[in-house]
């Protein structure tokens, strides 16, 4: 009689016990979810500086190419009627239309390879490698390669369509890749980057295979 | 013994609760196409439980709109219904505002012809960029984005931050950063197209995104951030205290796509196109979503995380 009353008994203390975990590890997990607790943040990376002078030579001469290739937009932009932050969408497309047009008559000579010379384009290839392997390289590549860029011609000195989708460029990335001025953008097409034009759409020029 | 009834009669409760509230969402998600004709002409599911306080901060959020179909029109109109009886000042947009073409006719078709009652009541739409979205649309009068790509504007006491996060370069970062540390405001709420967290099963959460985005709004308190790119509406559980909410289904649908069990999810919504209405009021934020068919499908209210009760 006492047995089985103490064997009631410890039962009832585990039920009471699993009871209390229960509700415990709901509330727990409830307050896991609302906490505001702060983790010091990562250090964002920054653009890779390069190795030696081969590679700061390259670098070099690139961004003195984008800045040619700025100094030149800009003159045909300045010659057009400035677009206002209060634009209507016809002034936005004849703008657009306008400055296309002027900036790729200025640059008829261009053909690929132009910004990106093979060295140049071989460097980019290597640092995407490096710096993107596993999990990382995994979402990079899913985040480009989603986008439906299928049909975008890859044609120096011709606008980027704009019915195509602009494929997100993941920051990560953004801050590995030698860094552009704001008149300028990296693009993907699939597995080949394109430099693009910001406000008239204009491929700059494009490299073939830079991710991996 | 009394103890232990106590205790399994609570359980009993709380499993019970869960799974009423899953049949009611269920239940509330089926459209039927009578629902969203009766929406349009002021139907009677359309409710407001926003508190609509004076001097509060009362806005209205769409994400993935720029398509120009029936439906977005149909979502227009109880966008256009719900703001008679809660006049909201202002839209924040999650970016794909235009998909396809973006001539002067697409920008009408797509955008002004939808939202004209809304622009005809002076209600300002504040655009962010999305992976549809040419830059140029910047300088469009009706996006409010001044010329730049990411900006920052307040309303009483809250600062929006609309990003461009298709091309979120060292130049934004640095700018980010830099007004967040210099920003007093009480609120601040940071929107923008791709998702840091997202249940979505075609795109999901943008983790390379989150890897850049996160630190720094967990560094400068940044308590709400709105987002689009996954077409259907969820509220995610807050994380490391912040509160996400994806809402991309202001145009497109992508019925069914919410992950089931996603240990993201407070609460989803894939079987209708829906946008988001928002009150700040002191330190609480109000919410509401509503369907195309004027079901409330989500609404609740979020303290400031960064105040102390």
């Amino acid at each position: 009689m006492l047995a089985s009353f103490v064997g009631v008994n410890t039962k009832i203390n585990f039920i009471v016990k699993a009871a209390t975990l229960l509700l415990v590890f709901s509330l727990s997990a409830l307050a896991f979810g609302q906490s505001t607790q702060t983790e010091p943040p990562k250090t964002v990376a920054t653009a890779i500086k390069p190795a030696n002078k081969q590679e700061k030579l390259l670098l070099r001469n690139y961004e003195k190419a984008v800045k040619q290739y700025v100094a030149l937009r800009e003159s045909v932009r300045k010659k057009l009627p400035p677009l206002s932050k209060d634009s209507t969408p016809e002034q936005i497309s004849v703008y657009q239309k306008q400055f296309v047009d002027g900036v790729r008559a200025h640059r008829a000579y261009a053909k690929q390879g132009y910004m990106f010379t093979q060295p140049l384009a071989n460097y980019i290839r290597e640092l995407i490698r490096k710096e993107f392997k596993g999990t990382d390289r995994v979402q990079v590549r899913e985040a480009i390669l989603e986008a439906d860029t299928a049909g975008v011609p890859l044609k120096v000195n011709y606008p980027y369509p704009e019915t195509k989708e602009l494929s997100q460029v993941p920051p990560t990335l953004l801050l590995t890749l030698p860094q552009l001025p704001k008149e300028v953008k990296y693009r993907f097409v699939q597995r080949n980057l394109l430099l693009v034009d910001t406000d008239n759409g204009l491929i700059i020029d494009y490299m073939t295979n830079a991710l991996p | 013994m009394k103890r232990i009834h106590i205790y399994l009669l609570t359980l009993l409760v709380l499993l019970v609760g869960s799974v009423h509230a899953n049949l009611w969402a269920q239940t509330a998600a089926v459209a039927t196409q009578s629902q969203v004709k009766s929406a349009a002409a002021g139907n009677s599911l359309l409710r407001v439980s926003l508190p609509l306080k004076d001097n509060s901060v009362r806005f209205g959020m769409i994400g993935d709109t720029g398509t120009g179909t029936q439906k977005q029109h149909q979502l227009a109109e109880v966008m256009l219904e719900y703001r008679k009886a809660f006049p909201y000042e202002f839209v924040v947009m999650m970016g794909d505002n235009m998909y396809g073409g973006e001539s002067a006719k697409d920008y009408k078709s797509k955008f002004e012809d939808v939202y004209r009652p809304l622009l005809d009541m002076k209600v300002k739409f504040y655009a962010s960029l999305g992976n549809h979205d040419e830059p140029a649309q910047r300088f469009y009068e009706h996006f409010n984005m001044n010329g730049k790509e990411y900006y920052r504007f307040t309303k009483g006491n809250a600062a929006f931050y609309a990003l461009n996060s298709n091309y979120l370069d060292k130049k934004q970062l640095q700018w980010l950063e830099s007004e967040l540390a210099k920003d007093t405001s009480e609120w601040k709420v940071c929107f923008f197209h791709h998702p840091p967290y997202s249940s979505g099963g075609k795109h999901g959460s943008d983790k390379q995104l989150r890897e850049v985005v996160e630190p720094i709004f967990v560094k400068y308190g940044v308590n709400l951030v709105l987002t689009g790119h996954d077409h259907f509406y969820e509220r995610v559980k807050p994380q490391k205290g912040i509160y996400y909410f994806v809402i991309g289904a202001g145009g497109k649908l992508r019925s069914g796509d919410v992950k089931d069990n996603s240990v993201l999810t407070d609460k989803a919504f894939d079987r209708d196109m829906s946008f988001t209405v928002g009150e700040i009021v002191g330190d609480q934020f109000y919410f509401q979503t509503v369907s195309r068919t004027g079901e409330t499908v989500d609404s609740g209210v979020l303290p400031n995380q960064r105040k102390k009760p």
